[in-house]
């Protein structure tokens, strides 16, 4: 059986961890570094650290922010946030990430460098993030922290990231996020049933039951968690133990 | 004195940081080194694990330190580090077929698996043949895998770890002072410290 792996999620909007309401309004709720090592010592399986306005403002990656809270966590720590280039992957590692997320560029720039990346880095290292907007009868891929649209499909998108090299999938749905209504586990379920690579449920955790439930009908590899910790609702081992106690294996 | 370990960057894609500052939560002084003379006043050497195979081999022969690190490894006790552990075997095959530095026998291949890859996750390891890496180590404690290789065809096996139900090589050992593992120490907590402790104190 696999281990799910449950990932604390730190949406960054330097140097405050925020949370994002549908995307739009921001609410501080924390500092990334003392945060990071509260879910680090619960026993997270790894750290996510998005600058989610990076890219929106069109400005360099903070690194001081990154590597301050990579120095406290001997686990591993994908970060994203405004990244375009090889160099800034590269850059990322020497300040401490294990795995670099990206998306806007990607999507809205040039794809080619998932290729790039995954080359020189390995696939492993990269993580491409998708922000689902659900329509009608298809998932738009957004960008910006669900402000830009693409055209594009998300499941479309998900294999060509694949196919381009990238090492896997972190899923936000643009609309459920912030809201803590739930996952969009249909849009889970579609993207890891299309692609051959891990895949992170990324946002929506409103309760223990909704990450059992979500793990249980989308089969992701790993969920992210941001809300339920970040508001002390749960712990990192309220959730292990809720999901171990339902037959889903965890490293506990 | 503490242990100087010289800790091998191969140019663009090794992750120096995480590994630098483990070794040294760890109890040893970090040299980082790039070029032959970089080799100078080192007790011990790790390869780290970011990138791909023959990335890293390219790295190694441009940077003309391939011969000295092979002597280096052959006199020194070496730990290799997933992609690490991957390049001291005699050939890799990831992208394409790769001379490895040759240390240690073996292959290294795409894991042999339908599942999804890379295999990533903590896992424990189940020890084949005692080794002073692992002593001390409790049973149940699981390590951080992020992989897409394996080793095959390795006579020096000392772990096996699983991916889902499929069993592969999580560590290897030349009998001498030659040591590779496929998880990441440096990222797998307290677990992982007391490894490379065992490592700098060998």
């Amino acid at each position: 059986m696999k281990k799910v792996r449950i990932i604390a999620r730190l949406d960054v909007k330097p140097p405050y961890i925020v949370k994002p309401i549908h995307f739009d309004g921001l609410r501080k709720v924390g500092d990334p570094e003392e945060m990071a090592l509260k879910y680090y010592d619960q026993g997270a399986d790894e750290i996510c650290y998005i600058d989610i306005v990076a890219s929106l403002y069109r400005r360099e990656i903070l690194y001081e922010y990154i590597e301050k809270v990579a120095k406290n966590i001997l686990a591993p720590f994908c970060v994203g946030g405004g990244v375009q280039t090889t160099d800034d992957f590269s850059k990322l590692f020497h300040h401490g990430a294990d795995k670099v997320v990206i998306n806007t560029y990607a999507l809205q720039e040039n794809s080619e460098v998932i290729d790039k990346a995954a080359t020189i880095f390995g696939s492993q290292a990269v993580v491409v993030h998708i922000e689902a907007k659900r329509w009608d009868r298809w998932w738009e891929c957004y960008s910006d922290c669900g402000r830009i649209r693409s055209n594009k499909d998300v499941i479309q998108w998900a294999k060509e990231v694949e196919s381009r090299g990238a090492g896997e999938i972190l899923v936000s749905s643009v609309g459920n996020d912030g809201t803590e209504r739930g996952f969009d586990i249909e849009l889970v379920g579609e993207i890891v049933s299309n692609v051959n690579i891990p895949v992170i449920a990324g946002s929506g955790a409103g309760s223990l039951e909704d990450i059992k439930d979500a793990i249980v009908k989308a089969k992701p590899d790993a969920v992210a968690v941001a809300t339920l910790l970040h508001y002390n609702i749960n712990t990192i081992g309220d959730i292990k133990k809720h999901l171990h106690d339902n037959g889903v294996e965890v490293s506990l | 004195m503490k242990t100087v370990v010289g800790l091998v960057n191969y140019g663009v894609a090794g992750n120096i940081f995480s590994m630098k500052k483990a070794l040294e939560i760890s109890g040893a002084t970090v040299k980082i080194v790039e070029t032959c003379k970089d080799f100078s006043n080192i007790d011990k050497i790790v390869l780290p694990g970011v990138g791909s195979f023959n990335d890293a081999m390219e790295e190694i022969e441009n940077d003309g330190i391939k011969e000295v690190l092979i002597e280096m490894v052959n006199t020194k006790h070496t730990l290799g580090i997933c992609l690490g552990m991957q390049i001291l075997v005699n050939v890799g095959f990831e992208f394409f077929e790769t001379k490895g530095l040759g240390i240690l026998e073996g292959e290294s291949r795409k894991l042999n698996v339908s599942y999804k890859i890379p295999h990533i996750g903590w896992t424990n390891i189940e020890v084949a043949r005692e080794c002073p890496l692992f002593r001390d180590i409790n049973e149940n404690d699981s390590y951080y895998f992020i992989h897409s290789l394996e080793v095959v065809k390795s006579p020096g096996v000392i772990a096996f770890s699983r991916y889902n139900d499929y069993r592969f090589v999580s560590g290897i050992h030349d009998g001498n002072g030659v040591f590779g593992l496929q998880f990441h120490p440096e990222k797998s907590r307290e677990q992982g410290i007391r490894i490379l402790r065992n490592f700098i104190n060998l």
